[in-house]
C-alpha cells in the first residue's frame, strides 16, 4: 500500500470519527449528567438531517449554511418539549422504566418522521465550495469530509470551553459527579437537566445536519447511528466528552484497519474495540467507577 | 454503570425485536376475501416495501373495480415487519388466523422471506415473493406453496456476469481485469458476489479479485471502505449494495473521484437514480429486476400513467413486481375457480401467466418465475419524459441462461 493510500485511509477514519464524535458528545453529556440512556438521541440525529433536506429543498442550495444553524435549534426545541413533558416524570424511576420511555419516544418520533417526511429517500447536495476534492499525491480526498472533521473539532473545542470556563459547564460537570449534592447547594437541577438535554438534542441535530450531504436521508437513520454512538460513549467512559472524542477515534481507526486487513471481519472490529477497552478499563477510558 | 448500560442496550435490542406492527385493516363486508402483505414499511428500506405495497394495492383496486374475483371483493391486510423475521412470522400468523387471509404476498428481505415461507407451508397458503430473492426459497427451504417472481440470488449475479463477459471483458485487450467487490454482510450479499465471481470464472474471463468488502446492511459511513477499494486499484468494482445504502455509497465515493478512477457495476434501479439525479455515475453498469422504462407487457403503459398520476413518481421495480404478483394470484384463483390454496397452487404450477411484465412462466419444479434480469448503462442525463435518469441501453438477460436446471434445483430441495 502506498503512502498516499495510507494517508487517505487515515483521513477516512478521521471522517468516521468526526461524525461519530458529534453525536456521541451529546449522548455522553446527557447520560453523564442525567443518567438517562437516551435511545431517542438517534431520532434527533435523523430529524437534523431531514430538516436540512426540507430547508434546502424549499430555499435552494445556498440555504445549507442557514439550515446548519436552524435545524439543530429546531431539534433542541423538540428536545426541550420531550424533556419537560416526558423525561421529567421518569427521573426517579429505575433504569428500565427510563429506557422504555426513551425507546417509546424513539418509536413515536420515527412514526412522526415517517408521517411528516414520507418514506422516500432524499439527498442534499453539498454547497459548491465544499464539493470536489483535494489531491494528496496520486489520491483524492473529499473536501466535504475535511469539513466534517473540522466541524467535529469545533464542537469539541466549544464543549471544552463551555465545561471549563462557564458556570453552566461547571454545573454540568458537578451534576455528572453528584447531582444530589448540587441540588442541596441550591442549583435548580430541573432547569439544568432541561438545558443539558436541549444541548444534547442540539448536538444530535447538528450531527445529522452536518452529515446530510454525505448520505441518503431516509427513515432508518435513527437506528443506524445509535448503536455505534453508544459504543463510542461506553469506550470513552460515560459522561466524558474527552472520552467520546478518543472513543470515536478508536472506533474510526479500528474500523478502517479492519477494512484494510481482514475485510470479511470488518464490521466486527468496532465491537472488538469495545471488548478490549472494557477488559482493560471497565468504566471506559475516561470514566470514573460508579460510587453510589 | 457500564453494566447497566450493557444491560440497558440488550433490553433495547430485545424491545426492538418485539416491536408490534401497525395494522391497516380497512372496513369490509361479507362478500370480501382477504389477502396478506407483511413487508418492511419502516426504517432504511421503507421506500422499497412501501412502493411494493402500492403496486399490489393498485392491482387489487383494479380487480375490485372490475367486479372482484369470483364475485368477491379483495381486501389487502398489510403490516410492517421492521425487517425482523420474528415480526414477519407473527404478522402473517395473525393475518391467517384473525383476518382469514387466503394468500400471502412476500416480505422485502430474504431473512424474513424464508421465515414467512415456512409459515405459509405450515398453514398451507400460497405465498408470492416479489422482492425477497434468496435461492433458498426455491431450493433448500422450498414448499410447493411458494412462488418466486423475481430473479433469485443465482440468476441475478449470473446475468450480470454474462453481461460483463460479453460486453466488458472483450475490451480489456487480453489484460487481466482487476475486480474489487463490495456487498452487504448477509446471505444476499455473500451469495450474490460468490455466484458472480464463480460465473466469471466459468465464462473464462481473465480477471483477479483485488479486494472484497462486506459492510453491514444499512451502514451510514462508507469512507473507509471507499478508500480501501481505491487503494487496491481495481478496474471494476462490483457493488451489490442497494437502495439508500447505494445512494450513500455513491455520494461519499464522489468526493474521492471514485468514478474517475474505476468503473462500477451496481444495483442502480429506479430509487437511487431518482435520488442521485445528475450525480448518478455516468456510464456505470446497472442492473434492475423490473425497470419501468423497459417493461412493455400488456397494460403496462396504463399502469405507468396511473402510477405517475397518483404518486408523482415513476414506479420502482418493487411496485411493478408487486402489481404482477397480485395478477399472478388472481390468475390462479380464476383458473382454479376457487380460493382454495391447493387448487390455486395446482393451477399456477407450470402455468404461463399474462402480467404487466409480459407472460411469466412459473416453472413447475421449483416455482421460480422465468423472468429476465435487466442490465444497462447508467446515464446521468435527466430523462425529459420521466424527470430522472434511466439506462442508455437496456439488455434483458433471459432466465433460460441463468436458472439452475430443474435437476439442480430438485437436488437441493428437501
Amino acid at each position: 500500500m502506498s503512502v498516499d493510500s495510507l494517508v487517505v485511509e487515515l483521513l477516512s477514519a478521521m471522517t468516521t470519527a468526526g461524525s461519530l464524535f458529534i453525536i456521541a458528545a451529546g449522548l455522553t453529556l446527557v447520560f453523564g449528567a442525567m443518567r438517562i440512556a437516551n435511545i431517542a438521541h438517534g431520532s434527533f440525529y435523523m430529524y437534523g438531517a431531514f430538516l436540512v433536506s426540507s430547508i434546502v429543498s424549499s430555499f435552494g442550495g445556498t440555504a445549507f449554511w442557514f439550515s446548519l444553524a436552524v435545524a439543530p435549534m429546531i431539534v433542541a426545541a423538540i428536545g426541550i418539549v420531550v424533556e419537560v413533558t416526558v423525561l421529567r416524570r421518569v427521573y426517579d424511576k429505575d433504569h428500565l422504566t427510563q429506557l422504555l420511555a426513551t425507546y417509546a419516544l424513539f418509536l413515536i418520533l420515527a412514526d412522526l418522521g415517517l408521517r411528516f417526511w414520507g418514506a422516500q429517500s432524499r439527498a442534499v447536495p453539498a454547497p459548491a465550495i465544499l464539493s470536489g476534492s483535494v489531491r494528496l499525491g496520486v489520491a483524492s480526498f473529499p473536501i466535504y469530509d475535511l469539513f466534517v472533521v473540522g466541524a467535529a473539532i469545533a464542537v469539541g473545542a466549544s464543549l471544552w470551553a463551555l465545561l471549563r470556563f462557564t458556570l453552566l459547564g461547571w454545573r454540568i460537570l458537578a451534576a455528572v459527579e453528584d447531582a444530589e449534592m448540587l441540588a442541596a447547594k441550591g442549583t435548580n437541577v430541573r432547569l439544568l437537566y432541561t438545558t443539558v438535554f436541549a444541548l444534547g438534542a442540539f448536538l444530535a441535530g447538528f450531527g445529522g445536519a452536518v452529515i446530510a450531504p454525505l448520505q441518503s436521508i431516509d427513515t432508518g437513520l435513527d437506528a443506524s447511528i445509535i448503536v455505534a454512538a453508544f459504543i463510542v460513549v461506553v469506550i470513552g467512559g460515560l459522561g466524558s466528552v474527552a472520552g467520546a472524542a478518543v472513543g470515536a477515534v478508536i472506533v474510526g481507526l479500528f474500523e478502517a484497519l479492519g477494512i484494510l486487513w481482514t475485510p470479511s471481519w470488518a464490521p466486527a472490529y468496532i465491537y472488538l474495540a469495545m471488548i478490549v477497552v472494557l477488559q482493560l478499563r471497565p468504566s471506559g477510558l475516561f470514566g470514573a467507577a460508579e460510587t453510589t | 454503570m457500564v453494566k447497566h448500560l450493557v444491560r440497558t442496550g440488550l433490553a433495547a435490542v430485545s424491545a426492538a425485536m418485539l416491536t408490534g406492527s401497525g395494522w391497516v385493516v380497512p372496513a369490509y363486508g361479507a362478500d370480501t376475501v382477504a389477502v396478506a402483505l407483511s413487508t418492511t414499511l419502516s426504517g432504511s428500506i421503507a421506500e422499497v416495501g412501501r412502493t411494493g405495497l402500492r403496486g399490489i394495492r393498485m392491482a387489487l383496486d383494479r380487480i375490485n373495480a372490475q367486479g372482484g374475483l369470483l364475485g368477491k371483493q379483495v381486501r389487502l391486510v398489510s403490516a410492517d415487519d421492521g425487517a425482523f423475521p420474528a415480526n414477519g412470522v407473527s404478522n402473517v400468523r395473525h393475518m391467517i388466523l384473525a383476518d382469514k387471509a387466503v394468500a400471502i404476498f412476500g416480505p422485502a428481505t430474504s431473512a424474513v422471506g424464508t421465515a414467512v415461507e415456512t409459515v405459509a407451508g405450515q398453514y398451507r397458503l400460497p405465498v408470492f415473493f416479489h422482492m425477497a430473492n434468496d435461492i433458498q426459497i426455491t431450493t433448500s427451504n422450498f414448499t410447493k406453496y411458494a412462488f418466486e417472481l423475481v430473479p433469485n440470488t443465482v440468476m441475478e449475479p449470473r446475468a450480470i456476469a454474462y453481461y460483463f463477459a460479453e460486453n466488458v471483458a472483450p475490451k480489456a485487450g487480453g489484460k487481466k481485469i482487476q475486480i474489487a467487490t463490495i456487498t452487504p454482510n448477509y446471505s444476499y450479499g455473500r451469495d450474490t458476489v460468490e455466484v458472480f465471481l464463480k460465473t466469471l470464472k466459468e465464462l473464462k474471463v481473465n480477471f483477479e479479485v483485488v479486494a472484497q468488502e462486506f459492510p453491514q446492511l444499512g451502514a451510514t459511513d462508507y469512507t473507509s471502505y471507499i478508500s480501501a477499494l481505491l487503494a487496491a486499484h481495481p478496474n471494476y468494482v462490483f457493488a451489490a449494495i442497494f437502495g439508500g445504502d447505494l445512494i450513500t455509497f455513491t455520494k461519499q465515493a464522489q468526493g474521492f473521484n471514485f468514478f474517475k478512477q474505476t468503473k462500477i457495476v451496481g444495483f442502480y434501479d429506479q430509487v437511487p437514480l431518482r435520488v442521485l439525479g445528475q450525480d448518478s455515475p455516468d456510464g456505470a453498469i446497472g442492473w434492475n429486476r423490473a425497470p419501468f422504462w423497459a417493461e412493455s407487457g400488456p397494460g403496462f403503459k396504463e399502469f405507468l400513467a396511473d402510477y405517475r398520476a397518483k404518486f408523482h413518481d415513476a414506479p420502482s421495480a418493487w411496485a411493478i413486481t408487486g402489481y404482477s404478483a397480485a395478477q399472478v394470484w388472481a390468475y390462479g384463483v380464476r383458473k382454479a375457480g376457487s380460493f382454495d390454496a391447493d387448487k390455486v397452487v395446482g393451477a399456477l404450477s407450470g402455468a404461463t401467466v399474462p402480467t404487466i411484465r409480459g407472460e411469466i412462466t412459473l416453472r413447475a419444479c421449483d416455482h421460480q418465475a422465468e423472468v429476465p434480469e435487466f442490465i444497462g448503462r447508467v446515464s446521468a442525463q435527466i430523462d425529459p419524459q420521466y424527470g430522472q435518469p434511466i439506462y442508455s441501453q437496456t439488455v434483458a438477460i433471459a432466465a433460460s441462461k441463468t436458472m439452475l436446471t430443474c435437476a439442480q434445483a430438485k437436488s437441493r430441495q428437501p
